[in-house]
């Protein structure tokens, strides 16, 4: 058995899905199983394809790295499809190519096989987005994933007319040989830029607003929690290893990533409609994951994009049945939500404390970590802007909280299925037992990311 | 000097993007930018007085000097992948014309 099935048995199944639309839903459940399954059998190292021993060929890194990560994403896929799988049912097809994509993307070694996946889930996004019933602000999209993906590949084919090769480790390789960094900044820049569309980095994330905001019970968790997983985790690998931010260009990227959580938190802190409100927190979030990764804080900022991607799973798709059940996402008309939905209430607010970093929640011990972190290497700037961002975060999420749990003149009534239920309360326990029980969190450390070990060890 | 042509190209094609409202035009600019990064890349691997790649009794290893055939399958995925990006669009383009009528963009302004 390879890990080239986790990416084979998906991309299959949506063909297959094709032939029968009644099946394909279970399909795509068969699928997210097995891959969910198969993971703990595959041993961990490169996966070879075609013969071709690297550098040459494609090749797979299937390390603990990219275990966490396809355990996030083919667990939070098999959750999503579940939930929806009535009122979705017909976007199952594409749900599997999100899968194959998003696994390849976080499996791949090969930088160009990397934009080809980074283009599938691209597709594959856009078709999710279009289930908003909203064209206008999928095309918008659709423009800038395009544009996005054309800079990433423009910046890595100038890399490739500089080293003669795609394999990400053996480019590192060279890189570190060649030692000029010098005549590496446009190439990274377009890369970074590139990818930053995707990761919703500021300023590259116009489009996030209009596909967010208007998301529903799937495009919502599907975009603002697995894919921001996905992405997140193919850019932190590399962020950490290849892109060699130094001198201007650290500054460059710091004062981007730094502007993109506190503008994030700011929008966050103005929005009057709930989803707005999420997704800009989503906006500040995606900068403080490529902030650790810049600053080589690999296992919390792992642990964050986990966070985040549970927490926005449980708040995207409450707002989200809210707001089909009503009609609106406005937070005055959605005042009293929780006063009839006590124990929904309750998850709810236990995912708000943890991303703000209330103590016995998990959001807490990540903060902690990574800011102490932080402190060990000197980014005082980072630490007095994570903790201002904190500080804005907590007062629009309480505020938040106020209105949703106190009653007001209008009754809202939304009734949320015992599945979604389920899902809330394994979330909500989660958070509380890695806030309470941190060992667990401490087992692991940096060199998850086994690619700088490679390159050390020849 | 084929490649500040490619640049030239894709920056047009960005120009595009970013001055027109029109589904249409829009799709057509973003297609202009993909050509100019396609012979971007192609233009990588051009070598001068150079053969196709193929090993035969004249052209062996050594004797002749060989392009690189790299950026050419490079350039086969980004086209069928530009393909099928553009026939999206087109699809998209054509279900924002059903709802609004219109192919601009700013006239339905008010939605967006």
């Amino acid at each position: 058995m390879s890990a080239v099935l986790l990416i084979a048995i998906p991309l299959l199944a949506a063909f297959l899905s094709i032939l029968s639309k009644k099946i394909a839903p279970y399909l795509l459940l068969a699928a997210a199983l097995f891959n969910l399954v198969i993971m703990f059998f595959l041993p961990e190292g490169f996966v070879v394809i075609g013969g071709f021993i690297e550098p040459l060929g494609i090749n797979l890194l299937f390390d603990t790295y990219a275990k966490i990560a396809l355990f996030l994403v083919d667990g939070l896929i098999l959750v999503i499809t579940i939930l929806n799988l009535k009122a979705y049912g017909k976007f199952a097809t594409v749900l599997l190519l999100a899968l194959a994509s998003l696994n390849g993307l976080v499996l791949t070694n090969d930088l160009f096989n990397l934009f080809v996946f980074l283009e599938i889930a691209g597709i594959a996004s856009y078709l999710i987005s279009s289930s908003n019933r909203k064209p206008g602000h999928t095309f918008h999209y659709l423009v800038l994933g395009a544009v996005g993906s054309s800079l990433y590949l423009f910046g890595l084919i100038i890399l490739y007319a500089m080293f003669g090769t795609l394999n990400m480790v053996d480019l590192i390789d060279k890189i570190i040989l060649n030692g000029n960094y010098g005549n590496l900044v446009l190439p990274f820049v377009l890369m970074f830029i590139g990818l930053g569309v995707e990761a919703k980095l500021l300023p590259f994330n116009s489009w996030v607003k209009g596909v967010l905001g208007k998301s529903n019970t799937m495009s919502g968790p599907m975009i603002a929690s697995v894919y921001a997983g996905a992405i997140a985790f193919a850019f932190g690998r590399l962020i950490n290893n290849l892109f060699q931010f130094q001198g201007t260009l650290l500054t460059v990227v710091l004062v981007i990533l730094f502007l993109g959580i506190v503008l994030g938190e700011a929008m966050a802190f103005a929005a009057t409609k709930v989803r707005e409100l999420l997704l800009f927190s989503d906006v500040a979030q995606a900068s403080i994951i490529a902030l650790l990764f810049v600053n080589g804080i690999v296992i919390w900022a792992v642990y964050l994009i986990i966070a985040n991607a549970i927490s926005k799973l449980v708040m995207f798709l409450v707002i989200n049945k809210a707001a089909h059940d009503t009609g609106t996402d406005d937070m005055n008309d959605l005042q009293g939500l929780f006063s009839k939905n006590i124990l929904v209430g309750i998850t709810f607010t236990v995912v708000a404390l943890s991303i703000i970093g209330m103590p016995l929640f998990a959001g807490f011990v990540i903060k902690l970590s990574f800011l102490s972190q932080l402190a060990q290497s000197g980014q005082i700037a980072a630490i007095a802007i994570i903790l201002l961002a904190s500080l804005v975060e907590g007062i629009y999420f309480v505020r938040l909280l106020v209105k949703l749990w106190y009653k007001g003149d209008k009754e809202v009534s939304v009734n949320y299925n015992l599945s979604f239920k389920v899902v809330f309360i394994i979330v909500a326990l989660g958070l509380l037992v890695f806030g309470t029980y941190r060992a667990p969190l401490d087992k692991l450390d940096n060199s998850i990311d086994t690619v700088a070990e490679v390159i050390n060890n020849g | 000097m084929i490649q500040y042509a490619a640049i030239v190209l894709f920056v047009l094609g960005l120009y595009g993007l970013v001055i027109n409202r029109n589904l249409i035009k829009m799709i057509v600019s973003l297609n202009v930018m993909e050509i100019g990064l396609n012979l971007f890349i192609i233009s990588i691997g051009f070598v001068y007085d150079g053969v196709a790649p193929i090993i035969t009794s004249t052209n062996t290893v050594g004797a002749v000097l060989f392009v690189d055939p790299l950026p050419q399958a490079l350039v086969l995925t980004a086209i069928v992948i530009g393909v099928g990006t553009t026939a999206l669009a087109l699809a998209i383009a054509k279900g924002f014309y059903t709802r609004y009528n219109t192919y601009d963009l700013s006239k339905a302004e008010e939605d967006l």
